[in-house]
């Protein structure tokens, strides 16, 4: 699913985000990213989403080799990722609704069962009474829920989620946690990337990676206490 | 194209949130385009007017001559069939002199009373001579060769004014078509751009969640199309308006130009805009676009160009 092969970054700053990076992802992997604050965790997921390249090394995404392909290969790559981005990205002067549809309405959905599993999503992250309030209303936990359905609402095959537990309490986070753990299948591998190394400790069968000055350390499965 | 149709009413939604985030933009390139398609219709309705007005002038080209007075009734006729002969003659009609004074009594209308203070018809008897405006000339000329003719009169010189006129009218239209053109097109370029600008996060977002290309786009051109089109169709209705004041000016006073239909000439200067101002929307939206995600592509290149 993601083959990541001596992979560097390099900003045109100068910046080594990313140094020597070697990773594989499997379908059904819920993979969490640690590590301290400019250490290379949403770029490393930048990379993943196509918004960044490769400086050096290859690395492969879904089938497409992100060295060699082109902005239209890069567009389908993305359709076929659920990404949660840490200011959500939802758009202003639109309901919940619209917000999840958004990211439907070019792919192949008939526009009936499009409104349905829109519905379906919202209610999954508990918001089927805020379908159509504007997003702006909406509190941070809401609309951090919104920008999950409009994620998830796909079936993707990747569900990259950066900082979701950022603003949250001990509980809420857990609980979001799970919430995004919820959404594993087998065909689906979920990325997220946190600060709350302390929790991850309560979740059975994770992967866990923490990152360190753009380098990349394996963890290994996180077993349950 | 797969997606249009399943979205057309989420891309005219769309269209109706960009117009609202600008709104005063909007409106003065709807009002300026409006202004500039309807100078477009007027010059091109004076196009075509004068075109009308002179091919009808043409088509009714004649000169009319005055044979010596001692020639009998069968040299006049003699005469007239001759002249029937010269190449670019159409017809030629004899006018005996009581015709002449009904048709000058005809033609002043009320103040025919002057021609009472004559005690005998003070007109002659001539020739009428239609002839093929492009031989008038050649025809003239030979005409001045027959020694039976005194005197010959022609308006010549009003023809060539028109067709002068038609001229330049068709070369200012040229012009003002030509600039129109350009000033539309950039007028909807620059509020396309404008509008991408203040869409930028949107249009950002959806290129992340694996939007095509053309499907971002679509808004934007359907904004420019149907600015266009508003701006033609309120062109469309002041030139209605203005043609038809021009008419009964001109109509009333002046009954004898031979204007063009006002019915035909509306339909077809609406048509017109319509398909102009149609396709300037299009192509300015596009040029627009190409403007602005020259922006936005120039990260990704950037970004394949570093790993090399
Ligand atoms: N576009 C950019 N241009 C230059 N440098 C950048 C850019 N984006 C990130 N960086 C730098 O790359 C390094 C890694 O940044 P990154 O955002 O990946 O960190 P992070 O682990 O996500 O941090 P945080 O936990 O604070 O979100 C930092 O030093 C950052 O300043
Ligand atoms: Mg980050």
């Amino acid at each position: 699913m993601i083959e990541a092969k001596n992979v560097f970054l390099r900003y045109p700053d100068g910046t080594e985000a990313l140094k020597n990076i070697n990773l594989r992802i499997s379908p059904g992997n819920i993979l969490y990213i640690t590590g301290a604050s400019g250490s290379g965790k949403t770029s490393l997921l930048k990379l993943f989403m196509g918004i960044e390249a490769p400086t050096k090394g290859t690395l492969n995404i879904l089938g497409e080799s992100i060295s060699q392909c082109s902005s239209k290969d890069i567009q389908k790559i993305r359709t076929m990722m659920g990404p949660i981005f840490q200011d959500f990205r939802l758009i202003k002067g639109r309901t919940a609704l619209e917000n999840v549809l958004m990211g439907m309405r070019f792919l192949r959905f008939s526009t009936r069962s499009m409104e349905e599993m829109a519905h379906d999503a919202l209610a999954r992250v508990g918001l089927n009474h805020k379908v159509n309030s504007m997003v702006e209303n909406l509190s941070w936990g809401e609309s951090q829920r919104v920008a999950i359905a409009r994620a998830v609402v796909r079936k993707p095959s990747l569900i990259l989620a950066d900082e979701p537990t950022g603003n949250l309490d001990k509980e809420n986070a857990v609980k979001m946690l799970e919430l995004l753990s919820s959404f594993s299948s087998d065909e689906t591998a979920i990325i997220i990337t946190t600060h709350a190394t302390h929790l991850i400790e309560d979740f059975l069968d994770c992967r866990h990676i923490v990152m360190e000055a753009g380098n990349l350390m394996e963890k290994g499965w996180v077993e349950g206490v | 194209m797969k997606y249009f149709f399943k979205n057309i009413g989420y891309f005219l939604k769309e269209v109706g949130t960009i117009l609202r985030l600008n709104p005063l933009s909007n409106l003065l390139s709807l009002v300026s385009t409006s202004l500039m398609f309807f100078i477009l219709a007027m010059m091109i309705a004076g196009w075509w007017i004068s075109n009308d007005v002179v091919e009808v002038i043409q088509g009714e080209a004649e000169i009319n001559f005055y044979y010596h007075e001692d020639l009998q009734d069968e040299e006049i006729e003699e005469l007239v069939n001759r002249v029937m002969t010269v190449d670019g003659v159409e017809t030629a009609l004899l006018i005996n002199a009581d015709e002449a004074y009904n048709r000058m009594v005809d033609i002043l209308g009320k103040d025919a009373e002057v021609l009472k203070h004559f005690d005998d018809n003070p007109f002659n008897s001539f020739v009428e001579v239609k002839i093929d405006i492009h031989e008038i000339d050649a025809v003239i000329s030979t005409l001045e060769s027959i020694p039976e003719i005194e005197n010959i009169r022609d308006n010549r010189e009003i023809l060539i004014r028109l067709r002068e006129m038609g001229g330049l009218i068709k070369r200012i239209g040229l012009l003002v078509v030509v600039a129109v053109g350009v000033a539309t097109l950039v007028a909807i370029a620059h509020i396309i751009r404008q509008g991408v600008y203040n869409n930028k996060e949107e249009i950002n977002t959806l290129r992340l969640l694996g939007a095509p290309e053309g499907f971002i786009a679509m808004p934007f051109i359907l904004e420019g199309l149907l600015l266009n089109l508003a701006g033609g169709l309120l062109a469309a209705v002041m030139t209605s308006f203005a043609l038809m004041a021009l008419y009964s000016q001109i109509q009333g006073p002046l009954p004898f130009i031979p204007m063009p239909p006002i019915n035909g000439l509306i339909k077809g200067l609406v048509l017109m805009l319509i398909l102009f101002s149609g396709t300037l929307g299009i192509a300015g939206s596009f040029l627009g676009l190409i403007n602005s995600s020259k922006k936005g592509k120039i990260k990704v290149i950037k970004a394949m160009e570093q790993k090399k």
